[in-house]
This record gives C-alpha cells, structure tokens and sequence, in this order.
C-alpha cells in the first residue's frame, strides 16, 4: 500500500470539511475520488499533499504524515496538480516549469527532464517563453501535469483535471492520466466527471458532505445505485450496457 | 542649469529607487509595508561613515553597511514579522514601526542626535562634461545602484531562488506545494532588502557628506511614495518611479523652491492613488500586495 488514510478530519475553523475519510492506495493504481462541489474532495487531497491542517492519521510508504508539510511530501514523492492548475500566471512556461524541479539536488538531470517534457508535450516547447497565462485551459493543464511530473513523484494527485476544459481536452486529458498509469505512477484523480473517470481508474470513492458513502471497483462503482443516481444519469449500467 | 538639476535629480532619484525596492521585496513577497527600512537606510548610512572615518576605502564602507544592515533585518523578522504573520497585515507593520524607532533610539544613543559630518574635501571630487559639473561621488552613487538593481533583477529573473520568490509572491500556496520554503524565501526577501537599504544609506550620506539619525524618516516615507508611484504591483515600476521622483524634486528645488518639493512628491503619490492606484507600471490594484 502506497497511501492509506485513517480518520480523515479536517476542520476549516469551526466547519468540518471532512468527516473520518478512509483511503487506501496501491502502487500504481488509479483511485478516483468521485462527488460533487463541497463533498471534500479537494479538501482531502490537500491534506495529502501537505497543504491543510488535519486529524487522523495518513501514512505514505510505510511514513506518518504530519500535517502542513507540503515541502517534506513533495521530497518524499507526493506531487499535487492543484484544482484550478495553480499555474503562475505572470512567469514563463519555462520558469513554471524549472519551478517543478525546485526540490530537486540533481540538476543537471533536472534540465534533461525539462527537455523530455516539451517533448512529450510540444506545444510547451513551442510556447516556453510565454506567459502562462496566455496559454489555452487545456495548454495549461499539461504545463501543470508536465511541472508535477518534473518532482519524479511516485504519487500524483489531479484535482479535477479536466474542470472548465472543452469534451475534446478533457478526453486527451484522461488518456494523458492513463498513460502516466502506463508508465508506473500512482494516481488519486478527484473528479466529478464520472463516467470518463470510472472508465480510466481502477477503483474509487463516492464522497458526500465530507464522507465516503460508497467505494469499490470501478467496475462495481459503475453500478452503484448511490453513484449512478448521483453522478451517472440514475441507471446502472448494467441494465444500460454502458461502463 | 537644466542638465545640471538634471545629473543632481538622478543621483537622488538613483538612492530613492534602492530604498523602493528594498521596500518593495517585503511587500511582494508578504503584502507587509516593512517601516523600519527606512531607519535600516539611515543605520547603514552610519555604518558607512563610521567605516570611512576610520580611513577605510569606501567598498568596505559598502559592504559593512549592507552587512549590518542585512542583519538588522534579520533581527526585524524574527522580531517584528515571523511571531506576527498570521495576524491582520496591519498587526506586523505596526511592530516594524515600533522597530523602526527602537533603531533610531540605538544609533541615537551609540553616535549621538547632532549631525554627523565628514571633512569637505574627502569626497568632493568632480569633473565637467560641456555645462554639467558632476561629482565623482554621483558617479558613485548612479554606478552602485545600477551594479546593485542589475544584481537583484538577475537574482529574481534568473536564479532558482529568484524564481521561488516570485512564485511565492504570486501564490503562496502553489509556490509551498512546488517544494518552495516559506520561511527561507521570506529570509531572502528580508535580507536582500537590507542589503539595498544599508548600500542606500551609506550612497546618501557619502554624498551628502553628512548624516543624522532622522533621516531615515523623509528617505523611507519618500520611498515609499516611489513605490506606489511606479505602481506597488511591480517592483520594477520602483526603476521608472526613482529617477522621476528624484529628478522632480530637484527641479522643484531650483525652479519652485524647497518649500514645496514634498508637496510636489506627496501630491504627485495622491494623484496617483486617485488616478491610477496600480501605479505607472503596475497591472492590478496598489493595494493588493501581489507583484514582482
């Protein structure tokens, strides 16, 4: 197990956002984390990576996280794709992306990766000299992708990857998750995009006002009544055919 | 007379941009107005001359200044900033306020409370290009300040830690999640920001040849003014706002009087808060404390 999570709380003052959330991850999964705007999605994933004061207990790699450590997680192989991109709009492509090695000793290896990544996503190459701001939502979205790839995490947490992206973005965004699946990464994907999120993970979570209401196989999921009344148009898809 | 007013306004203007930008790389990076910097200038002013009366060469007046005023600095941080962080933003200002006269206190008592005035003819050197008569002193003062603007655009631009602080200046939260250390970037901002202010002091005092432990007040409010005049959202708009400043001020001076140079200064900073509150270079609202 790569990830587990015990008794999640997280208070924002006196409002508990999440309400003793379990999780479990294995090494080289794709989990979703599925539910609509104030279930505790985001909340949940920024306590993983460091950047939310929380209760309960998270441990990565056999480690306790202590909460608010976002520089000790990230070094240890946590990498957060915030909601939103969290892209720094008034720097360059290129100083985002030199930004995505900041913690990192090994520089010169550093450069090379940067130059894997425009040429895995060229448009990046083409456009590194530009503010990020000026970049299209889904251009940004892989310059987001690409710099949290650049921490060589082990653990990469997407929250809502594909949010305000148009059906064409979002479906080459999902197969860029697939792909970092293929390639060995551990993903906790937080989406409301059921249907094309259950398609590309192996298993998820159903979250409501803070806790987890359902959790299964993707496949089992698919045909959860909690999750096909709230997210995938209220039948089954077995008695539709579709996943 | 134009050009000369002219060369004299840019030697102001040139000390009053290192004193915006050391204010500004506070406010960027942790939207806190840092008082006390104008009395970190004036520390490093008597650094400076404490140094040059010792019969040092001025380099050593330079880095000593910085030096203690850097640490000077450090002290506010951990003092007057890092205890008061997560309280309102006026919270913090005040305690650098109260910092700020706590220094003046000190040099008061450590070098007295009358001006302090170096022999004439140490610094007084000069040469003539066509009708402008200008001091080696100038020339000192407008090369330092180039030497030490193009040092810190190159840190913030070029550098991996230049980068870390424009990113927590633009967003905290993402810069912390991309490994970035708050309290070792704010280290950062606060010792650069030493660093300009004591090189300013010991600029100003050299070439005015003299020093009192008050001048910190009109350089640091005068600096200030400069910030929100090149616009608070952008450091560099500090580059843009010193020379006019400085150079309005002196024509002030000569063609007006001194009895209204702050007029001109402070009603020039109104305007602009009116007008045009992001500054002449800034992209978003003065008080918004986002910029770099």
């Amino acid at each position: 197990m790569i990830l587990t999570v015990r008794g999640l709380e997280v208070f924002y003052g006196p409002i508990r956002a999440v309400r003793c959330i379990d999780l479990d991850i294995e090494a080289g999964e794709i989990v979703a984390l599925i539910g609509a705007n104030g279930a505790g999605k985001t909340t949940t994933v920024r306590a993983i990576a460091g950047l939310a004061p929380f209760l309960g207990a998270i441990t990565y790699n056999g480690k306790s996280l202590t909460p608010n450590s976002a520089e000790h997680n990230l070094r240890a192989g946590i990498s957060l794709v915030p909601e939103g991109r969290g892209i720094l709009g008034r720097m360059t492509v290129e100083d985002n992306l030199n930004l995505g090695t900041y913690c990192r000793k090994d520089q010169a290896q550093a450069a090379k990766d940067i130059d894997g990544m425009f040429e895995r996503f060229p448009i990046l190459r083409e456009r590194r000299h530009s503010l990020a701001s000026l970049l299209s939502g889904g251009e940004q979205q892989m310059l987001a992708i690409a710099r949290a790839l650049l921490s060589r995490p082990r653990l990469l947490l997407l929250d809502e990857p594909s949010l305000g992206l148009a059906p064409k973005t979002t479906v080459a965004v999902f197969e860029l998750i697939s792909s970092l699946r293929r390639d060995g990464l551990t993903v906790l994907l937080v989406e409301q995009k059921a249907r094309q999120t259950l398609k590309i993970a192996d298993r998820a979570y159903l979250l409501e006002t803070g806790r987890v209401v359902t959790s299964g196989s993707a496949a089992e999921l698919a045909n959860d009544s909690l999750m096909t009344q709230a997210f995938l148009g209220g039948t089954p898809s077995h008695e539709t055919g579709a996943p | 007379m134009l050009l000369q007013q002219l060369v004299n306004g840019l030697t102001l203007g040139a000390v009053y941009t290192l004193v915006a930008l050391s204010f500004s790389l506070v406010m960027g990076i942790l939207s806190v107005l840092n008082i006390a910097i104008g009395e970190l200038f004036m520390l490093g002013g008597f650094i400076g001359f404490a140094v040059i009366a010792s019969n040092l060469p001025l380099p050593v007046a330079l880095v000593f200044a910085m030096a203690g005023a850097a640490i000077a600095s450090f002290i506010i941080q951990k003092v007057a900033y890092e205890p008061l962080r997560d309280a309102p933003l006026i919270t913090p200002m005040l305690s650098t306020l109260g910092f700020s006269i706590i220094l003046q206190n000190i040099v008061t008592n450590v070098w007295g409370s009358d001006p302090l005035q170096l022999p004439a003819e140490l610094f007084d050197a000069d040469f003539t290009v066509g009708p402008v008569r200008i001091g080696v002193m100038q020339v000192v003062v407008v090369g330092v300040t180039v030497v030490l603007v193009g040092a810190v655009a190159y840190l913030v631009q070029r550098t991996s830690a230049g980068r870390a602080l424009r990113a927590i200046a633009e967003n905290r939260d993402v810069a912390r999640m991309l490994g970035v250390s708050v309290s070792r970037t704010t280290f950062l901002a606060f010792a650069i920001s030493g660093l300009l202010a004591g090189a300013a002091g010991v600029l100003i005092s050299l070439h005015y040849a003299a020093i009192t432990p008050y001048i910190g007040v009109d350089i640091g409010l005068k600096a200030i003014a400069v910030m929100v005049i090149g616009g608070t959202t952008r450091v560099w708009g500090a580059l843009l706002a010193g020379p006019l400043i400085g150079v309005a001020e002196v024509m002030t001076i000569a063609y007006g009087g001194s009895q209204i140079r702050d007029f001109i200064v402070y009603g020039l900073m109104i305007l602009i808060l009116l007008l045009r509150p992001q500054g002449l270079l800034g992209g978003a609202r003065s008080d918004v404390g986002q910029r770099v």
